[in-house]
């Protein structure tokens, strides 16, 4: 209906031409007698300009070409024939004939790029817009709403659809779907086809007969070539980025889909939008995923911390309790008051690896000379090494040693290690402590006559939850004890090792920055 | 000899059973509030001599509390704290706690503490410069500057004296590394000099201790600050 519309207009367009090229013919040859060649040329150029202008360029040539017969006929003796008495007259004419035609040619392609460049200019205006929309849309899905909506509208289908991955079965979800007000659902199943294009990665393309063609798409931003020809009713194409599949696109018309070269320009780049839109969608998703992981985290370790917190009330009491039932003479007491500190130990140890898992535990390093470090583990382990002499190997006379260290968290390595070494080490053998400079490092060393661990565990017993075959469980340690320590040694610059002793045993070598005084550091 | 009292704020009946256990007897009357709220009024009613105070109280945060009472009470505050945290106990001595015990702890522990607490609050008032110090085998004249260790005089620099001037002045009570910085320097803690605070404590005790790497004289309270035996 709309091509017989636009030929009715045609023939009527024709039909004003010709009545217009004879009336000036008709008013001309009234005064033929008055006129010289020239005005009739000029007359008639105006005409085939005015003709080219308004109507097409066939339209233009026609006009040009009757107005030369009309001018031999009318205005060139012999009159009334298209014989041409003088050479000079069919110079005049042959000259008309070219003028007009190629000022006709002229005029229509000037005409030709001016409708380009307008087109263009709404072709940058729609991406403009989408850019502007899809960079405002707040959610990822949004914006990929806004991208399906363009596509439609632009190409004047009935439906655009943007399916996404999804993990399960189907594999594909519908992202986004536009659809023409006027249209019903359509018939056939998109997500079959996008699902098909998916696997496949190639364009799916469905005839109005029920076919189904696979070929491949357009790679990247390319042209997209849309395989199948006039008669597809709906086209999937999977969208890529940076070569990975990232959705489907699926455009659907039932009277067809045709689109012009500049259509299809334009599908190509919108297609790419697509895409982008479904990597930000997915993009966010796993943002939010991270989120979510991040909150579990926060989560567990509020739980840890309040545990921790809220199991030191009782065990207080239990400790209390036992202490009092002891001095009335009962031994039980004394184990029930060490296992409840043992409890205490381990709910501190738990707390202090997931503080040290998340990254949360904070050193503050500051100068410290050994002998400060020393005495106060000296004087926390008095209590749990009692029973066993620890032999310090420092000299008084020396300067003092000084390293950079975070104090709380190096006392507590080298408590943890005088408690392993008063645990492991033989009845009645002494546990032996050293502070040294060794180069830019400060040493300290926890030496006992221990086992010794053998060559295969020497590493192993720096990992969490580490327990050593063939030794005695229960001597109250948590398992954890030297990965927290090698760990509180390493966030302050320092390390932790193993080495075995010469004669039999352990040393543990724990090394931290040393320091020196500047010089006028106000020491007076 | 009168009666001393303990007031025990803590919301566990538990804990104060324990402490009451551990405190009463010995001319030792120990009283209770489960609220700080109500720990607040019964310290103006009964004005104890000691008040151990939980930190962890449903009703007024634990600082606020100690906050209240500094206001017009100079009891020694003791507090039981479940935390773990050096910062929390730094801070709360600068808020004018006394002495900090942590859970779970042993009763002997807490006795020790609080009776080191009653002895301090009720000595003599700290020495001025005219007195003279007898501690640990030392001899101390602040007025003449003099120092002597079994007899055999010890030379202190300027800033060794300033140091010990102010942990003599303290002794007995846990000194946070700020407290001592601001009474040797003279001004809140920042700078180079504090970064070596404790190389100086380290110089004093070879000049003061028997055995530096067991001192028995300035105690490390690690993370926090310094404990200087109380004369006697």
């Amino acid at each position: 209906m709309r091509a017989g519309a636009g030929r009715g207009r045609a023939v009527l367009g024709w039909a004003a031409w010709v009545a217009a090229l004879a009336a000036l013919t008709a008013a001309m040859l009234a005064v033929r007698g008055h006129l010289d060649k020239a005005h009739v040329a000029l007359g008639y150029l105006l005409l085939v300009l005015a003709a080219s202008t308004r109507g097409t360029r066939a339209r233009g040539l026609a006009t040009a070409l009757l107005a030369f017969l009309c001018f031999n006929f009318f205005f060139v003796p012999p009159f009334g024939t298209l014989a041409i008495r003088h050479p000079l007259d069919g110079l005049v004419l042959v000259t008309f004939l070219v003028v007009a035609a190629v000022a006709t040619q002229l005029l229509f392609r000037a005409r030709t790029e001016a409708a380009e460049a307008r087109s263009r200019a709404e072709e940058i205006e729609r991406l403009s817009t989408l850019g502007a929309e899809t960079l405002n849309a707040g959610r990822a899905e949004d914006a990929l709403n806004a991208v399906a909506e363009v596509i439609r509208a632009t190409l004047g289908i009935d439906a655009c659809e943007i399916w996404l991955p999804r993990p399960g079965d189907p594999p594909l979800a519908l992202g986004a779907r536009a659809m023409a007000a006027d249209v019903p659902q359509t018939a056939r199943d998109g997500l079959a086809m996008a699902r098909l294009a998916a696997e496949r990665g190639d364009a799916v393309t469905e005839q109005a007969n029920g076919t189904t063609h696979v070929a491949p798409a357009g790679g990247g931003r390319g042209e997209v070539d849309l395989p199948g020809g006039a008669g597809a009713v709906g086209v999937s194409l999977p969208l890529r980025v940076r070569g990975r599949t990232v959705g489907v696109l699926r455009i659907a018309r039932a009277g067809g889909i045709v689109l012009t070269p500049a259509q299809r320009r334009f599908f190509a780049v919108l297609a790419y939008y697509a895409a982008l839109g479904a990597e930000r969608v997915r993009l966010s998703a796993e943002e939010q995923r991270a989120e979510t992981l991040h909150e579990a985290d926060r989560l567990k370790d509020a739980l840890i911390a309040s545990v921790s917190h809220d199991l030191r009330t009782p065990l207080t009491t239990i400790k209390a309790l036992a202490h009092e039932l002891g001095e009335s003479g009962d031994d039980r007491a004394v184990t029930i008051e060490e296992e409840a500190d043992r409890l205490n130990r381990f709910v501190a140890d738990l707390l202090d690896l997931s503080r040290l898992n998340a990254g949360e535990l904070r050193v503050s390093p500051e100068i410290v000379a050994a002998e400060d470090l020393l005495g106060a583990a000296l004087q926390r382990v008095s209590g749990s090494v009692r029973d066993r002499e620890i032999r310090v190997e420092m000299h008084p006379h020396e300067p003092l040693l000084l390293g950079r260290m975070d104090f709380v968290q190096a006392l507590r390595v080298v408590v943890n290690l005088l408690e392993n070494a008063g645990k492991y080490a033989p009845p009645g053998t002494p546990v032996d402590l050293s502070a040294a400079r060794e180069g830019d490092r400060l040493v300290f060393r926890v030496a006992d006559r221990g086992p010794g661990i053998p060559e295969d565990e020497r590493e192993r017993i720096f990992q969490p939850f580490y327990r050593r075959p063939h030794v005695e469980p229960d001597v109250g340690g948590t398992g954890l004890g030297l990965s927290i320590s090698r760990r509180l040694a390493q966030a302050q610059g320092g390390t932790l090792a193993f080495e075995p002793r010469p004669g039999g045993g352990s040393v543990f070598v724990f090394t931290l920055p040393a320091a020196e005084l500047e010089d006028g550091a106000g020491l007076g | 000899m009168s009666t001393t009292t303990i007031l025990v704020i803590d919301d566990e009946p538990q804990i104060r059973r324990v402490v009451r256990n551990a405190l009463e007897g010995d001319g030792v009357r120990v009283i209770e509030a489960a609220t700080g709220r109500e720990g607040i009024d019964r310290a103006a009613a009964e004005r104890p001599d000691l008040i151990v105070l939980d930190l962890g109280l449903p009703d007024v945060a634990g600082a606020s509390v100690c906050a209240e009472l500094r206001r017009w009470s100079s009891a020694p505050i003791v507090v039981l704290s479940a935390r773990h945290s050096e910062h929390e106990k730094v801070a709360l001595l600068d808020a004018g706690v006394d002495d900090y015990v942590t859970k779970p702890f042993g009763t002997a522990e807490l006795k020790a503490r609080v009776r080191a607490q009653l002895r301090r609050s009720r000595a003599a008032p700290p020495p001025t410069d005219e007195g003279s110090v007898r501690v640990g085998g030392l001899e101390i004249d602040l007025a003449r500057r003099v120092l002597s260790r079994g007899g055999v005089e010890v030379h202190l620099t300027p800033t060794e004296w300033d140091l010990l001037r102010a942990f003599v002045a303290g002794a007995g009570r846990t000194l946070t590394h700020d407290q001592i910085f601001r009474a040797v320097w003279g001004r809140a803690g920042g700078g180079d000099p504090q970064a070596y605070l404790r190389v100086h404590v380290a110089n004093l005790r070879r000049k003061l201790e028997a055995d530096p790497v067991r001192p028995t004289l300035i105690v490390t309270e690690p993370g926090v600050g310094y404990r200087f035996r109380a004369p006697g």
